[in-house]
């Protein structure tokens, strides 16, 4: 193995191989098995938060939020309403964390000319600043509130271990009403970026309560404009493929290739987007996925001001920090659905008498959007009739880390 | 002086180690200016495998090819460093026993399926590591500390304190006395007691202090856990380190 093979910057390792003659990509995914579904059995369910957050160090929150959900579900609980509220704000503080972390680091380089995100402090120090600040405010947000900026330590089966007290939500309140500007620049810097012109045609899903921009409590899936499936049925209707020569399963909505993430929130939600957010979705491309990146920095905007929105709240109310129990007789069978920052994760859990695990399944969205990359890489090569072998890789890179893929997630 | 030149390497694991790194923001930024970062996929396209003064190797070498770029990794370094407790410990993936891969290969992939991976084991199981930075995920303090000893020529070191010591300091009530396990007592506490802080318990991923006396501990952990919730405890980060006989 030449280290160089794997794709840089992106999360995990995958390799592309063009074969130009014939116009095909592939993209193989290489990444070790761990083997989280079968790592849980036999383990207790206080384990499953813990252990699953530790499949992705990017996402450890989304996965952390959904196996609890999964986990509380089979136990019959019902978490407070002050649990609900701070874990919100983990997923506006996990969003805001992993798009900047993909934005700055690995996208923008593609775009600057740069090879490394660290180059940015010199060619673009507006920018650079305002990834550290984005970067600070959603570390501190997390660390107030799940006890760490990777692999929370105080979330818990019905509630939380610790919750963060009035002063420390005040100061967060203060930081990010001083910070807005960096929101703000995160936008206008990938407004301007020069995405390369395609037109695909793209189907997106989200995760929904048809109520609100999705995030932490969804029930549903829409697909398209208003087609909708229950995230119970998450297991049929999201189908994974097996591949020879893949460690990643590559998934499909109701035999559809679809793609989840930033761009297919903003198409299915953008009228529920915080105003000052709303205004930049005419200007995004819904069939060029070049445009995620745009879309990523306009949910930057979205979450950064829904954070602060919920800490108003938290700061209203009397924080409820009471644990709540598993109820007499419960399912022992739970599904817990979260968007990631990447798009749509599905953890289920079935639970024995003794709360012993007996069964895990997990569909994370990179492996949604795998096929869709496929797709679209294939449509990019259609769609290029000179473009030569070194141009071919860059663009098809390009296009991979536009996606945000997670291989570690997609492998897990 | 020639700058320390310096590969960032990640096999099989979250990556959350390197995203410890990057959030050390400027600091990071002082470090690439005092280091030449030759290899990092996560973070450039540069990818040099020439030399290394130091080499920081996050994750466990699962896959063959890891284990043959981790020996060419060692031939080619002065100083190689381990990043966080899957290549440390085994780690997180470590809990899954060799034996069983097959039987999950199969559940999870389906019958046809040729799994890739060997065994998660820690960088030691193959070559020797000259220092190891614990942790799941790494300490950013902890990290500053070591670079900074790294940039100045120092010989890196250890800190000779359990967890209990920043556990104490945090006034935070003893698991031990509550009758909860913990492993602080025998783990070493350069993570600042984060997880106790946050009201979880410590399964020693920052790995065994010098000296520490495992049989001890045991003593006290049968005085009220079960053998299921020990093992529970042990099999966490330590799995493959095969901390006591079971």
């Amino acid at each position: 193995m030449i280290n160089n093979e794997f794709i840089a910057k992106i999360e995990g390792h995958g390799t592309l191989n063009i074969d130009l003659a014939r116009k095909k990509a592939e993209l193989k995914v290489l990444e070790g098995e761990r083997l989280f579904e079968g790592i849980l059995v036999g383990r207790p369910a206080k384990d499953a938060p813990w252990i699953t957050a530790r499949i992705c160090g990017v996402c450890p929150i989304a996965h952390n939020l959904a196996s609890l959900k999964a986990v509380e579900a089979a136990f019959g609980i019902t978490p407070n309403k002050t649990t609900i509220l701070l874990r919100k704000l983990m997923v506006a503080s996990q969003i805001i964390q992993s798009h900047t972390l993909h934005l700055f680091f690995l996208a923008l380089p593609d775009y600057l000319g740069l090879d490394s995100g660290l180059e940015l402090a010199k060619k673009n120090p507006a920018a650079f600043k305002a990834a550290l600040s984005l970067k600070e405010i959603s570390d501190e947000i997390s660390y107030a509130v799940a006890g760490r900026a990777v692999h929370p330590t105080t979330t818990a089966i019905g509630g939380f271990h610790k919750i963060p007290d009035k002063k420390s939500l005040k100061d967060l309140a203060n930081k990010l009403e001083n910070n807005f500007d960096s929101a703000l620049s995160a936008v206008n810097v990938f407004r301007k970026l020069d995405y390369p012109g395609y037109n695909i045609e793209l189907e997106f899903i989200s995760q929904t309560d048809r109520k609100k921009y999705p995030g932490y409590d969804s029930t549903e899936i829409i697909s398209g404009k208003n087609n909708y499936s229950s995230v119970k049925n998450y297991k049929e209707d999201i189908s994974e493929e097996v591949r020879k020569n893949s460690t990643a399963k590559f998934a499909k909505y109701k035999k559809r290739e679809v793609m989840v993430g930033a761009l297919a929130r903003l198409a299915t939600h953008y009228k529920y987007l915080a105003p000052v957010s709303r205004k930049y979705v005419k200007e995004l491309n819904f069939k060029n996925p070049f445009y995620n990146n745009f879309a990523q920095a306009v949910e930057i905007l979205h979450f950064y001001q829904k954070a602060r929105e919920i800490i108003k709240v938290l700061l209203k109310e009397e924080l409820d920090s009471k644990i709540i129990s598993p109820s007499n007789h419960p399912p022992l069978k739970g599904i817990g659905a979260v968007e990631a920052p990447r798009g749509g994760l599905y953890h289920e859990i079935h639970l024995d008498g003794k709360g012993k695990i007996i069964f895990v399944n997990i569909v994370t969205p990179t492996v949604q959007n795998l096929t869709s990359i496929e797709k679209s890489g294939q449509a990019i090569l259609d769609q290029s009739p000179k473009i030569s072998q070194d141009e071919a890789q860059k663009l098809i890179e390009m296009l991979i880390r536009a996606y945000d893929p997670c291989i570690t997630c997609a492998v897990h | 002086m020639a700058k320390i030149k310096l590969g960032i390497f990640d096999f099989t694991d979250c990556e959350g180690c390197q995203v410890e790194l990057v959030g050390l923001k400027e600091k990071l930024l002082v470090l690439s200016e005092k280091v030449e970062i030759v290899n990092w996929r996560l973070g450039q396209e540069k990818a040099e495998l020439e030399q290394f003064d130091v080499a920081l190797i996050e994750g466990t070498p699962l896959v063959q090819e890891e284990i043959d770029l981790l020996k060419t990794i060692r031939e080619k370094s002065k100083l190689v460093v381990g990043l966080g407790s899957c290549a440390t410990l085994g780690g997180i993936p470590g809990i899954m026993d060799k034996k069983e891969r097959q039987k999950w290969y199969e559940k999870i992939y389906g019958p046809d399926y040729k799994g890739r991976g060997i065994d998660a084991l820690p960088l030691s199981a193959y070559i020797k590591v000259d220092f190891l930075i614990h942790g799941c995920p790494v300490n950013g303090a902890e990290l500053v500390r070591i670079f900074s000893d790294l940039i100045n020529n120092k010989k890196l070191n250890y800190k000779d304190f359990s967890v209990c010591f920043p556990c104490k300091v945090a006034n935070i009530p003893c698991r031990l006395l509550e009758n909860k396990p913990c492993l602080g007592p025998i783990t070493q506490g350069t993570c600042g007691a984060i997880c106790l802080k946050g009201g979880s318990p410590c399964y020693g991923c920052f790995g065994v202090k010098d000296g520490a006396n495992v049989g001890a501990l045991l003593t006290i952990l049968k005085n009220f856990a079960s053998e299921e919730e020990i093992e529970n405890y042990f099999s966490m980060f330590h799995n493959k380190s095969k901390l006591y006989d079971k």
